[in-house]
Parts: structure tokens; C-alpha cells; sequence
């Protein structure tokens, strides 16, 4: 039988994460100091502000960090310079040689690469969310959270590569992965809940990607049912892939007519 | 014909604006290669090789020519032809290093749309060929260079590839390793009449390799021959160095002609069609106090331009 390479990359992904475990357990120690110093700090200061932040309860805020960091601490954190200086170095063009398209296959790779990852930071935040926090909210969000989480590991790494595509003409992308970094950060809500910015920056972020990457599972699993939520990301998924498909073509293109 | 060349040329530009500059990488090549030919495609950096084999590998576009490879052209229909072409560039590695060589063809061969069951018999037929059974199931970062090499040359014949582009494969290997992957090289042209199209620095690889051999600098094609008759040129020379124990007076001989001279170090140039090199040796042995001597192949940039002195065709 056929088969479908987009899996067995996804797969051969996974085998290397586990290969490699001592990586993957040095990101699980980091997610879990991070989960633990800022949602205690957000504890604090829910504590101090009469119990709540923007409609956040103290555990909600707890669950809420532990989901949007593991949406983080799963990916690569460096992808967009990664892919930014494989194009500048010329492996991509390499990877032009195959019959398959380098955007899929570098998709697929990362998606494999991020999904043990993320599994591993669930399992961890669910338990340091418990004990420090406290039980979900709302157990039965977390069952919208689970392939949210998924989505939002999806619509990011897609995204990265549309951003590291801007190497095909830069020759680098570091600044393209600065300048996406303090997006996700601020405008994806991973650092903090989107309705605890100004209303102004609020709404910014409410036509923007960005939340889909993180904000989306975290408010999820913080206890608010809002299946809607899940379908925004699925559309954002498919705008970003239109969008790094047309970068990666159009970049291709000019790699075969000025050379890498 | 596997592959056919005419007038190709390829100009970059280079600069910004004002400064703008055109460099032709590639000017006017033309060849042909019948199958299963094994050609050395060579010529010092910058000559154009790999500018050559990325537009007939269909990574880049010509800005002038023609060229089909297996009756594709390669810049229009890429993936096509990339079924049914291999490539190996020395300097890149299509394994991932974390992994077995196995784990990685099982991802190669999906992307070549092959089949578990066709799989399996073709890493086993390709263990066989390369005698690499014992290491297809060792982590890729656990492998010395030369036994990586045999395992990349593997997977860029996963797919059974009717003709093979390598790029310098045999940097960085030692002695041993080189001879191995280039009798590999043989062998798969033998064995399956896979047609290779070779480029290296390495003059021994164009010895013991290529049957026929292009030569090209500053991006113009400038011999085109069978190595067996190139070889009487353009491997007759050597270099022998030697280093002095007491200084000697000049050395003169038919065919020798001194490179480099100092007190303690002697550079010569043997043309060992007119004097061998065993005539050479025996009489710097004679008659100077020699502390270390070596004979090696000049550098293949030296021979091409004092031998074809860099005429167009």
C-alpha cells in the first residue's frame, strides 16, 4: 500500500524527539520552573486584586498559563531562524531536489517534532496546574483544549514559515524571528490573557492570528466553553498555510532565477 | 540520451543598482552524455560546475540554452525528473543525525511514493551492493564519514535513480574511504548502469572513476575527452617535494623544472613523460642529504591551466 509521506514524516519526527530524550527532558524541566514561577506570580496578583484578573479566577489563571507556555515550549523556538538560514546556506535549494514540496515536508518534520513534546507538556502542566492551582475549572473544556492545543502548535509553525520565508529575499531571518516572538508573546496572549490588555491592543489582537497560538487552548482549558474558538483556528490554519505556500512558491522561484 | 547540453548560460546579477554587475557563471556549454556513461565534470572554484549541475538538476533556471535530462527539462517539470534522478552533495546530508540510516529511507522512500514491501526489498538489495547491512541500524551520529557517505549514497539510490549527480563526495574522507566509495561508484555503474555525473577536486576520483571527462573554467567548457587519453596530459605531471638536510646546487634534468627553491625545501615538477619519476628520485637520493621526500598529483586548477592553458572551445 501507498504510503502517505506527510505521515511517515510526522512519524520518523516523533521517533527522533524520543531518540533524543534528553531534550525533550530538558524542555519539560523548563515548561514546569515557568508554569510554576508565573502562575504563582498571577496568583498573587489576582489574590491582590480581589481575587480576579479580567474575569480570571486564580485557578482559571493557572490553567490558563500552563496551556499557553506548553503551546510555546512544544515548538522549536528557534524555527524562523533555523529556516531563515537554511535558505541563506542553500540546503533548502537542496531540498528542492525532491518530488515533494519543501513547505510540506518542513511542516510535517516540525509538526512531528512538536506533538511528543506536547503530549509530555500536558501531561506535566495538567499535574503542577492541579497541585498548585487547584482541579480544572471545568473539566469538560479541557476537552476542547486538547485538540486546540494541537491547532494552535499547527497554525504556529505554519506561521513561522510564512515569517522565515522573507529570508528567500533577506538572506536571513533574524530579525523576522524577533519581531514574531514579541507578537506571539504579547498579541498571542501567552503571557497574558488577551481581555487583560487595553481595549485598544484587545482588539488588535482580535483580528490577528496570533491568538490562535496560544490564546485560543488557554482560554479553553481556563474553564470557558467556546467551541468557536476551535473554528477560528482551524480558518486562521488555512489562511496561513495559503499564505506560507504563496511565500515558500515565490521565494522558490527566485532562488531558481537568482540562485541561493 | 541521458543527458544534453546546448548553449547553456547562466548570468547573475550582483550588486545593487548603481553597482549592479553581470557575472556569467556558465557560458555557451554544450555536451551530450549516452547512459551509463561515468563523467568527471570538473574545473577550479568558481569554473561553474555547480552552477551546471543546479540547472540540470532543475534547482535553477538557465538564462540562455537548452538542456533535457532524461528528456526532461529540468527547470520546467523538477519534481518529475526528480524521480528519476539521485543526487549527492558531499557537503550535505540528507540522513538525520539522531536517527538510523533505516529510519531515514523509510521517510525517503514515502517521498518517492515507494511502498513498505518495495522498500524493505530495496535497503536490503542497497545494503548488499554497498556491504553496509551492519550499518543501516546505527544512529547516523555514531558513524565515521566514510561509512555516512556509503549510507547517503544509499539513500539517494533509494528510488532507483537513472542518473546520479554527486558533488563532491569524497571531501573530507580518508584514503581508505575514497577508494571504497569510489569503487562503490563503479559498481553501481556496472551493476545497474546508472549513469553518473561526477564533479571533484580530487584528481584521483576522475582516475579511478569517470571514463570520460569535461573540463570547464571561467564557465566555458575547454576539454571534453576520455580520461584514457587525458591521462597521458593531464595526469603526467607530479610534484615532488623534498626537504633538505644541506642545501644543492640547481637541479636540471629533461622534464623536471624546478617550482620552488630554498636551503632546505625543493619543489620539482616532473613531466613523467619525459623523464619517470623513479629517474627522479634516484638521483636526489644520490646526490642530496634528503630528509623527507613526497610525490603527489599537482593541483587539478594548475594542470588544467598549464596544460589547456584556458583556451575556449
Amino acid at each position: 500500500m501507498r504510503r502517505r509521506w506527510p505521515t511517515v514524516i510526522a512519524r520518523t519526527s516523533v521517533e527522533r524527539v524520543l531518540a533524543e530524550r534528553g531534550g525533550l527532558l530538558v524542555a519539560l524541566g523548563f515548561y514546569i520552573v515557568v508554569v510554576a514561577v508565573l502562575a504563582g506570580l498571577w496568583r498573587v496578583a489576582a489574590a491582590a486584586n480581589g481575587g480576579s484578573i479580567a474575569g480570571y479566577t486564580a485557578v482559571a489563571l493557572t490553567w490558563y498559563i500552563a496551556t499557553s507556555e506548553a503551546s510555546t515550549v512544544a515548538l522549536n523556538i528557534r524555527l524562523i531562524d533555523d529556516i531563515g538560514n537554511d535558505i541563506g546556506s542553500g540546503a533548502v535549494a537542496v531540498e528542492l531536489l525532491r518530488p515533494a514540496p519543501v513547505l510540506g515536508v518542513r511542516v510535517a518534520a516540525e509538526l512531528g517534532h512538536a506533538l511528543p513534546r506536547l503530549a509530555a507538556c500536558g501531561v506535566a502542566g495538567a499535574a503542577v496546574a492541579t497541585i498548585s492551582g487547584g482541579a480544572p475549572p471545568r473539566p469538560a473544556a479541557l476537552l476542547l483544549a486538547a485538540p486546540s492545543l494541537v491547532l494552535a502548535v499547527a497554525c504556529n509553525i505554519v506561521a513561522q514559515h510564512a515569517f522565515a520565508a522573507s529570508a528567500f529575499w533577506l538572506r536571513n531571518a533574524g530579525s523576522a524571528w524577533f519581531l514574531y516572538q514579541k507578537l506571539v508573546f504579547v498579541l498571542g496572549g501567552m503571557l497574558i490573557p488577551l481581555e487583560a490588555l487595553p481595549d485598544w491592543l484587545g482588539s488588535v489582537a482580535a483580528v490577528l492570528p496570533f491568538r490562535s497560538m496560544s490564546y485560543a487552548p488557554a482560554r479553553l482549558a481556563s474553564g470557558h466553553i467556546e467551541p468557536l474558538l476551535l473554528l477560528e483556528q482551524v480558518g486562521w490554519l488555512a489562511v496561513l498555510l495559503l499564505a506560507a505556500s504563496v511565500a515558500f512558491s515565490a521565494g522558490e522561484r527566485r532562488l531558481q532565477v537568482v540562485g541561493g | 540520451m541521458a543527458i544534453e547540453v546546448r548553449g547553456l548560460t547562466k548570468v547573475f546579477e550582483t550588486g545593487r543598482r548603481r553597482a549592479r554587475r553581470r557575472v556569467e557563471a556558465v557560458r555557451d556549454i554544450s555536451f551530450t552524455v549516452d547512459p551509463g556513461e561515468r563523467i568527471a565534470y570538473i574545473g577550479p572554484n568558481g569554473a561553474g560546475k555547480s552552477t551546471s549541475i543546479k540547472i540540470l538538476t532543475g534547482i535553477l533556471h538557465p538564462s540562455r540554452g537548452e538542456a533535457t535530462v532524461l528528456g526532461v527539462v529540468p527547470w520546467l517539470d523538477r519534481r518529475r525528473l526528480a524521480m528519476r534522478i539521485g543526487t549527492l552533495f558531499g557537503q550535505r546530508s540528507q540522513l538525520w543525525f539522531e536517527l538510523t540510516p533505516r529510519q531515514s529511507y523509510r521517510m525517503l522512500a514515502a517521498i518517492y511514493g515507494l511502498d513498505r514491501q518495495h522498500e524493505r526489498a530495496r535497503v536490503s538489495e542497497l545494503a548488499d551492493l554497498l556491504e553496509a547491512h551492519d550499518l543501516f541500524d546505527v544512529p547516523v551520529r555514531s558513524l565515521s564519514l566514510g561509512q555516512r557517505m556509503r549510507c547517503e549514497l544509499a539513500a539517494c539510490m533509494l528510488h532507483e535513480p537513472e542518473v546520479l549527480f554527486l558533488d563532491e563526495p569524497t571531501i573530507g574522507l580518508d584514503l581508505l574511504a575514497k577508494q571504497r566509495f569510489r569503487e562503490l561508484l563503479v559498481r553501481l555503474n556496472t551493476e545497474r548502469r546508472t549513469t553518473i555525473f561526477l564533479t571533484s577536486h580530487d584528481v584521483a576520483d576522475i582516475e579511478h572513476v569517470a571514463r570520460r571527462a569535461i573540463v570547464i573554467n571561467h564557465g566555458s567548457v575547454i576539454h571534453d575527452a576520455e580520461v584514457a587519453t587525458m591521462r597521458g596530459a593531464l595526469l603526467a605531471t607530479k610534484i615532488v617535494e623534498v626537504r633538505l638536510g644541506e642545501p644543492i646546487e640547481a637541479m636540471v634534468m629533461d622534464g623536471v623544472h624546478v617550482l620552488e627553491q630554498s636551503p632546505t625545501i625543493l619543489k620539482l615538477v616532473v613531466d613523467t613523460g619525459t623523464t619517470s619519476i623513479r629517474v627522479v628520485l634516484d638521483a636526489l637520493l644520490d646526490g642530496a642529504s634528503v630528509v623527507d621526500i613526497s610525490v603527489v598529483d599537482p593541483p587539478l586548477e594548475q594542470v588544467i591551466a598549464e596544460i589547456y592553458g584556458l583556451p575556449r572551445r
